[in-house]
């Protein structure tokens, strides 16, 4: 079923905690919400799944208006981020509440009831535990059978709030590539909140960056990384550091940092943000010809293939810099304590003054 | 789970050592001699006293009015803590502040404000009475009345901070499933509010059972008719009957009793029940 919602407004109390959002959800897709906590997301969740109503505006599935539909009759399926399981029922039970809550002519037979459990537990790897109440499971198992639960009705949309945030790391990026892996199973139009750019990545068809009640950009997990349309987007997908400084055209200075680059003119005199992602640049004993920014090197920790460093720099800007090197690179470079490394930036995202973005520019 | 620890020291044991002596001085041993003074002249005059038509009555009456004032509290209770924590609205706070009223009043209070609008000569009495010829002051319906207002927020005090720990989601997760309004309160709020509410029922009965000031301001003492269990107590007292009063005040403290042993099998089960479930998880 496609999920289409069309200029929907909510304000909660004065507060607009929707602002015209509108959205395309074609048949089959996972899409990822995805944004800082009040952004909005999950209030357009539950507007989807009619537990809220909105000031303004329609949902629409399958193109058919359903913004006044009952909860009940949208027969959608929720995953609570606190996953909601009846705490007196068993694993078996509430996922079997849905079938047991059918009207009469609908509700099929106890073998049939029993049956279909048994399937979904398995779907969900959690067959063995059947007769547990939630109280005696895991978070990430509640969170398989809350799953299992919601796809007990066959619900030809699947909303899920968070539904990895109370999860310990391991146990999440195993359930993601799980929720992935289902997802192409079973084929049901998916949305899901979250608020780890790396989950949104990982997980989803297309991503929704979300800010403050609107959407910020709409497009592919590579598309929103490569081509962020704002600065929010921008700064919101992955660490970035902000290098501020003074522009003549020509050289970018910033006390005793110079870089010379080359904007084609698309920068005006004066200042100057440049945006450098972690892995956008590396480090060198001497400084080059067309950068030259002192940084001394603060703190590092070795994890996986990539070693993250924190430099400080040497007279110019004021935070510490972020920079990630492959472990061939830092061993390389192994320098003494103390010792003046020169920071070089490969790409870097512009900022103007009127907080817009600019081009994408290298050292010249 | 507790921090507490043994007492060490001498003067933490004599506190202990007070606490156990206030204890028995004041609750103990006037329960005890409650008991001791009823069978003072033996076994018969108590069962005498106890199958006189008064006590009978007055057994019945008390009964009655506990029969219907825990269902209508019980009703009342849970449809007003689902409005205070289910429903966000103007005046809702007020709503939960009021509730509270019959606590801060002192019943005698209650007893007369209900004589004025409900007595022979009040705004509402007097039209019942001149319409329909019904009395409800110095009657069963009047007592009634009384102790409904006095025991109301019992109920509803015990389920709302439940019901608020306790959240929304579990019902909105019903609703998405496919359940009706009823169904969700059937199957998935009531299962997880019932012993709340067991307990909240236990206390409603033993103050509807026990209410004295109220219900001597709008019983009209006619004996026989109008007298409760409480109020039968005094009146045996006062016509110097001690076997007669004690016999009846022991009537009242063996359902006092009974009631604050159900409260601690309550009490007890659910608390295990919170245990088991976290053992569970460790």
């Amino acid at each position: 079923m496609s999920i289409r919602v069309d200029s929907i407004r909510k304000t909660f109390g004065g507060f607009a905690a929707l602002d015209d959002v509108s959205l395309n959800v074609p048949q089959g897709e996972l899409v990822g919400l995805l944004g800082p906590s009040g952004s909005g997301k999950t209030t357009l969740l539950r507007i989807i799944a009619g537990l809220e109503k909105p000031d303004r505006g329609r949902v629409l599935f399958n193109e058919r208006d359903v913004t006044t539909l009952d909860v009940r009759r949208r027969k959608v399926g929720f995953v609570f981020q606190q996953y909601a399981l009846f705490r007196h029922l068993s694993v078996a039970d509430n996922v079997a509440f849905g079938l047991r809550m059918l009207p009469r002519g609908e509700r099929p037979g106890r073998d049939a009831v029993r049956a279909r459990v048994r399937e979904l537990l398995e779907l969900v790897q959690m067959d063995t535990m059947a007769g547990r109440y939630p109280a005696q499971l895991s978070g990430g198992q509640k969170q398989r059978v809350a799953l299992a639960r919601a796809l007990a009705l066959e619900p030809e949309v699947l909303l899920l709030d968070e539904p990895f945030g109370a999860l310990d790391a391991k146990v999440r990026k195993e359930l993601r590539r799980w929720l992935r892996h289902l997802h192409e199973q079973i084929s049901v139009t998916s949305i899901f909140v979250t608020h780890d750019q790396e989950e949104a990545m990982e997980v989803s068809d297309q991503v929704v960056v979300m800010s403050q009640g609107h959407i910020e950009q709409i497009g592919s997990p590579l598309t929103v990384y490569e081509q962020p349309a704002s600065r929010f987007v921008f700064d919101f997908l992955g660490h970035i550091n902000a290098l501020e400084g003074l522009y003549d055209g020509a050289v970018w200075q910033s006390g005793e940092a110079r870089l010379r680059l080359d904007t084609h003119g698309a920068c005006p005199d004066g200042a100057l943000t440049l945006y450098l992602r972690p892995h956008e640049a590396t480090l060198a004993k001497a400084p080059a010809d067309n950068a030259h920014l002192p940084v001394k090197l603060a703190a590092r920790s070795v994890f996986g293939g990539t070693v993250t460093l924190e430099l400080e720099p040497r007279g110019w800007g004021t935070g510490v810099l972020e920079v990630e090197l492959d472990r061939d690179t830092w061993a390389a470079l192994s320098p003494g304590r103390d010792e003046t490394l020169y920071l070089l930036p490969r790409s870097l995202q512009t900022v103007t003054c009127d907080g817009d973005l600019g081009p994408r520019v290298a050292p010249a | 789970m507790s921090s507490a620890n043994r007492p060490q020291k001498w003067h933490q044991w004599t506190l202990v050592a007070a606490a156990f002596a206030a204890v028995v001085v004041l609750l103990v041993l006037p329960l005890v001699l409650i008991f001791a003074e009823a069978f003072a002249q033996g076994v018969d005059m108590v069962l005498s006293n106890l199958t006189s038509d008064d006590m009978i009555s007055a057994i019945q009456l008390t009964l009655i009015v506990a029969l219907i004032t825990v269902p209508v509290n019980l009703v009342f209770g849970v449809l007003l803590a689902w409005c205070v924590t289910r429903y966000e609205f103007r005046g809702r706070k007020l709503l939960s502040t009021l509730i509270d009223i019959p606590f801060a009043m002192s019943p005698v209070v209650a007893g007369l404000c209900y004589l004025v609008v409900y007595g022979a000569q009040g705004l509402v009495g007097q039209w019942l009475d001149d319409q329909l010829d019904v009395q409800l002051m110095f009657a069963l319906p009047g007592i009634v009345m009384v102790t409904v207002f006095v025991t109301c927020p019992y109920v509803a005090r015990v389920l709302i901070p439940l019901m608020q720990s306790q959240g929304t989601e579990e019902e909105e997760a019903a609703v998405l499933l496919g359940a009706s309004g009823w169904q969700t309160f059937w199957y998935v709020t009531l299962p997880g509010i019932r012993w709340a509410l067991l307990y909240g029922v236990v206390l409603t009965n033993a103050r509807a059972v026990g209410e004295f000031g109220a219900v001597s301001v709008v019983s009209g003492l006619i004996r026989g008719e109008t007298l409760t269990l409480p109020l039968l107590v005094q009146m045996l007292n006062e016509d110097y009957n001690t076997v007669g009063a004690f016999t009846a005040a022991g009537l009242l403290a063996a359902m006092a009793l009974v009631t604050l042993l159900l409260k601690t099998v309550l009490e007890w089960r659910q608390s295990s029940k919170l245990n088991a479930a976290e053992e569970a998880l460790t």
